[in-house]
């Protein structure tokens, strides 16, 4: 394991693995047969590190081990094989540490708030079990609510908030008892687009530049990812197939390869024809005007040589072209490059 | 961690019990009337029958009664204690605090305890003023009864509360502990009013040694005099308390490794 000064955050051959039982409907279980168990490798062999003071992306469709492994580095979760440590201490040896050195958001903004008190009344009880001090208590408390910008509305019932201001409020939880490390499960999930802006360049502005906290930001949102984080990895099945800066993750897909194509009355059959092809990589249609029939398809080639045998496809499946761009490659055409589909699919 | 510093995190977890139980305003006004009406329709009852197996616990049948469902409510409170902490919605969030398990436990339990005790005075106030009930309280007996029942019970709470995080679906222990304290537990009648065969099982649970000692030592009797059953409920405690906890923390160690703590 590297030296952990330089990491805030190291995972080493880190595996997870759940059994779930299956129930299909034809197959017809009574209280004493047994179900098929079947297992699953959410984080498989994770080997991952993190620098202190990083705005780190985690990227990946859901069901991909995002949130499992934010649950294994906030101890809520115990690892089958493996090692994974947060600010220098062992998440299995020293949960109680590894406790102290964090701030959690998990995916369900309203989680663990009590409806019926006020913002100030749930957070002073977080305070307290979250070893803020009695004295400076209150001072905290409002520090936090006024950096995200709740300040206002502290003393009303939690029960009144907006999603936006719930999420705020989790936020302000996390940062409580001012951690340096803050693990940040799909933070802007639910809200929008507003909301998801403001808390996006809080935690990029301020927690991450300004106060050089470590950041664990994971989403399934790329261009969240895309604009606010240092290096992104990307989690597919329970392993990273990327790590980089968003930069150089685009990079990966050269300029050209990526085309914008708007087409009249093509079919679907047409479509899953086009799919079929050596040179489409991927391939996302919407329908852009049902009444006029236009269609349109985003696609990433082989290589910018394949445009020639696209055209071709269109004239013999006699498609007509409305509008044709070569676009910029964007982090989500790098990452349904890695992964193979779309982060939706 | 000071000690200091887990009192104020159990005054916190107490501070946000009272602030939400204070806004079910309907609630407090139907669980005062309802421990008002309970204690009065007993007394009631109490006052017009006659059992006369209770000269063998030195009272009068509304004493016994007022006595009996008074503190019933503590058990009841206990024995629902732990589950009552398993809200799946805060639950991971206080565990990735730095808070141990007994100060969750012990926090989380404070109020209920501080208001079922408002509770028991309601039913004493009722049995003494309006029927007469006379009690002659030994303090420390007194004290050390109901602190050995609530441990026992918290101990049966813990192992319903592990098999609840496991099972996700209710737990067997409550039910069952609670239809042993209504058939055998000496709340309601005593258990020489059964057949033979029926009283035996009294003999095995703790709840019969709680609300025997607890009739002697609020009607005077001193600790020597109820020795033999005190020591019973004593072994008692010391065999459920720990085993509560050891299953409570297996299980909950167990819905971490297989992540199902937040499933309900």
């Amino acid at each position: 394991m590297t030296a952990t000064n330089e990491y805030a955050i190291v995972t080493s051959n880190l595996t997870k693995t759940y059994t779930s039982k299956i129930r299909r409907p034809e197959q017809r279980t009574s209280f004493f047969t047994r179900r098929n168990n079947r297992t699953v490798t959410a984080v498989n062999h994770l080997n991952l590190e993190i620098r202190r003071g990083e705005l780190f992306g985690l990227l990946g469709r859901n069901g991909a081990g995002k949130t499992t492994l934010v649950k294994i580095l906030c101890t809520l979760l115990p690892p089958d094989e493996g090692t994974a440590s947060v600010n220098g201490f062992d998440v299995a040896k020293q949960q109680m540490k590894v406790k102290q050195s964090i701030g959690t958001i998990f995916s369900v903004g309203e989680r663990g708030f009590f409806w019926r008190l006020t913002g100030y009344s749930n957070l002073e009880f977080y305070a307290a079990i979250n070893n803020v001090p009695r004295h400076g208590r209150q001072k905290r408390i409002m520090e936090v609510l006024d950096l995200v910008g709740m300040k206002e509305n502290a003393f009303e019932v939690f029960q009144k908030y907006s999603g936006g201001m719930k999420r705020k409020l989790a936020l302000a939880r996390a940062l409580l008892p001012d951690p340096p490390i803050l693990l940040l499960d799909e933070p802007t999930t639910g809200l929008d687009v507003v909301s998801s802006r403001n808390i996006r360049e809080f935690i990029r502005n301020d927690l991450s530049r300004k106060a050089g906290k470590t950041v664990l930001y994971t989403t399934h949102y790329i261009e969240e990812a895309s604009q606010i984080c240092d290096r992104v990895a990307i989690m597919n099945k329970g392993q990273l197939i990327a790590l980089d800066t968003p930069d150089a993750l685009r990079s990966r897909v050269k300029k050209g390869e990526v085309v914008d194509v708007v087409v009249k009355n093509m079919t679907d059959a047409q479509i899953n024809t086009l799919r079929g092809v050596d040179d489409v990589v991927s391939l996302a249609a919407e329908i852009q005007d049902a009444v006029s029939g236009k269609t349109r398809l985003r696609m990433r080639l082989e290589n910018v040589d394949s445009l020639p045998r696209l055209f071709d496809f269109f004239f013999k499946e006699k498609i007509k072209i409305i509008n044709f761009k070569q676009e910029e490659p964007t982090l989500e055409d790098a990452f349904i490059g890695l992964t193979g589909a779309g982060i939706s699919e | 961690m000071t000690l200091l510093q887990e009192l104020d995190k159990i005054y916190f977890f107490m501070k946000r019990d009272i602030l939400s139980f204070s806004t079910y305003k309907t609630n407090i006004l139907l669980s005062i009337l309802s421990a008002l009406f309970g204690a009065l329709s007993y007394a009631f009852l109490g006052a017009n029958a006659k059992m006369q197996v209770l000269e063998t616990y030195h009272t009068d049948l509304t004493t016994y009664l007022i006595i009996g469902l008074a503190f019933n409510t503590y058990l009841s409170q206990s024995l629902t204690l732990v589950q009552r902490t398993i809200n799946p919605w805060s639950l991971e969030e206080v565990l990735v605090s730095p808070t141990g398990l007994v100060t969750f436990i012990v926090g989380s339990s404070l109020w209920g305890f501080i208001w079922s005790t408002g509770v028991i005075a309601i039913y004493l106030a009722v049995g003494i003023f309006a029927f007469g009930v006379v009690l002659s309280v030994n303090i420390i007996g007194t004290v050390l009864v109901v602190a050995l029942g609530i441990a026992t019970f918290i101990g049966f709470s813990m192992i319903g509360a592990g098999i609840l995080i496991l099972t996700k679906q209710g737990d067997p222990v409550t039910t069952v502990i609670t239809i042993a304290t209504n058939l055998f537990g000496n709340v309601l009648f005593p258990p020489q009013v059964m057949p033979e065969a029926l009283r035996v099982i009294s003999y095995f649970v703790p709840q019969y040694y709680f609300f025997t000692t607890i009739r002697e030592v609020l009607t005077g009797s001193s600790l020597q005099a109820i020795l033999p059953d005190l020591l019973i409920l004593i072994a008692m405690c010391a065999i459920i308390l720990p085993l509560g906890y050891l299953a409570y923390s297996w299980c909950l160690r167990t819905a971490k490794k297989n992540g199902t703590l937040s499933w309900f």
